[in-house]
């Protein structure tokens, strides 16, 4: 199974980098939701470390949006996604594959949303920043995997941005206030209070949804053309 | 017969909380800080309480729906989840009224509270799946799998009222908690009798939506006769 999943993973990232089209619209709509929020800002001023963080995470959660809907997308036409799901290993490796391209894909995208935020929002990253990014990979870990479930309900619906958007982001509050609240002790330059309380609720999300998405996919994918 | 127990169960509702009144009104104490506004306790209690029930009927019916493809599941999940969310912001905003009493605000940041409006939010956005116009089978299936899913961010509701500060009360907590014998007597009848109508309503309206789907079935078998 595993050599599937990282055939599929390898085929999404060779795809989405190669086409570029849904990954350069991901990482645009969150580097201009980062931009905009700087104008909530006077000429000067430094915004609340909590504010930066939590714009951060919302720019990396619409960005997580647009990549599953482009990930899932790939397969729309000539009846491919009834093709990957006959592959001869478990459904499951579908989910699988897509959740660690989006890992991928997101885990890049941010590499440009962390400096956007010392830069457009007046941070500095003086705090303890292995803390933040521990946080900072189980919440994207949470991410994908109920990104990569949740992806593929919307898939070849007309309005699957927002299906998706409405779904997924209130599922993914306690990972994204997790993200926040340590975020905000990385930009504020000290250990966020119970930091270590905050990385067991991001944790036991990640198993929730990791559980739940190996029990589920199978009921949901391929879905109808 | 179906009908036969949920007319018996919106009558015994019925003749409960006229029961509820005079316990709430005469016979509970009135509180000596908050007065008269206390009240609204003996409302925003059952209201939570039993909006989480539903919420846990929609896992229970969506699992249900999933092992045997029977549309009755399907419906009483629709069911629990409107009554539900119906129940929720009715909890939300009678606690906002005792909220804005009781800590000068009508909403903080309590965890509890948060907790339940992003279940509010979950489960519109289940709802509004409902709306989508797919076959009704694959809907079925895809509420099935949210209706799971949104069940697993609801233990969060009494999680994170232990893990962050809260200011909320724990109302039947260790040792009696911080109720007189007769308040606690009177929240719990209130609590009995508003499940007798919680029962009702959910069961009612998956009955509805049941009659709803024979209709819209016999209309196309009607159609494909004509055809």
């Amino acid at each position: 199974m595993m050599r599937a999943v990282l055939a599929i993973a390898r085929k999404d990232l060779t795809l989405t980098l190669a086409r570029g089209g849904g990954l350069v619209q991901a990482l645009l709509l969150g580097l201009l939701l980062l931009f905009m929020f700087s104008l909530s800002q006077e000429v000067g001023e430094r915004m609340s470390p909590q504010g930066a963080a939590a714009i951060f995470w919302l720019a990396s959660a619409f960005c997580q949006v647009l990549i599953f809907n482009a990930l899932y997308g790939l397969e729309e036409v000539h009846g491919a996604r009834q093709g990957l799901a006959l592959l001869p290993c478990p459904v499951q490796a579908v989910w699988i594959g897509k959740a660690l391209a989006g890992l991928a894909l997101l885990l890049l995208a941010q590499t440009l949303f962390v400096p956007a935020t010392v830069i457009f929002l007046g941070q500095d990253m003086s705090g303890e920043w292995w803390w933040a990014l521990a946080v900072l990979l189980l919440a994207d870990l949470g991410m994908a995997l109920l990104g990569s479930l949740l992806g593929a309900l919307s898939q070849g619906q007309a309005a699957k941005e927002s299906i998706l958007s409405i779904v997924l982001f209130p599922l993914l509050a306690p990972l994204l206030l997790a993200g926040i609240r340590v975020g905000a002790g990385l930009f504020a330059g000290r250990t966020a209070e119970g930091v270590t309380q905050w990385i067991g609720v991001a944790a036991a999300f990640d198993a929730l949804f990791a559980a739940a998405g190996l029990v589920l996919f199978a009921y949901i994918y391929p879905g109808e053309e | 017969m179906r009908g036969s127990w949920t007319m018996v169960c919106a009558l015994l509702a019925a003749l409960a909380l006229g029961v509820c009144q005079w316990l709430v009104y005469v016979y509970a104490p009135v509180e000596r800080s908050m007065g008269l506004v206390q009240k609204i306790f003996y409302l925003h209690l059952p209201l939570a309480w039993w909006g989480l029930a539903s919420f846990f009927v929609v896992f229970a019916a969506s699992i249900a729906y999933l092992r045997s493809r029977r549309p009755w599941w399907d419906q009483l999940a629709r069911a629990g989840a409107e009554v539900g969310l119906l129940l929720a912001i009715l909890a939300l905003v009678s606690g906002a009224v005792w909220a804005r009493h009781s800590w000068g605000v009508w909403w903080t940041w309590d965890p509890r509270l948060t907790t339940t409006l992003v279940m509010c939010f979950v489960y519109a956005g289940y709802l509004a799946l409902r709306g989508l116009e797919l076959p009704e089978q694959r809907k079925g299936t895809i509420c099935a799998v949210v209706g799971i899913v949104a069940f697993l961010d609801v233990p969060l509701v009494f999680v994170s009222a232990r893990l962050w500060r809260s200011i909320h009360p724990a109302v039947f907590a260790a040792e009696g908690g911080g109720l007189e014998p007769e308040m606690r007597l009177t929240a719990l009848v209130c609590v009995a009798s508003f499940g007798l109508l919680w029962l009702a309503l959910t069961a009612l309206r998956a009955r509805q939506l049941a009659v709803a789907a024979h209709i819209a079935h016999l209309l196309m078998s009607r159609h494909e006769q004509d055809a």
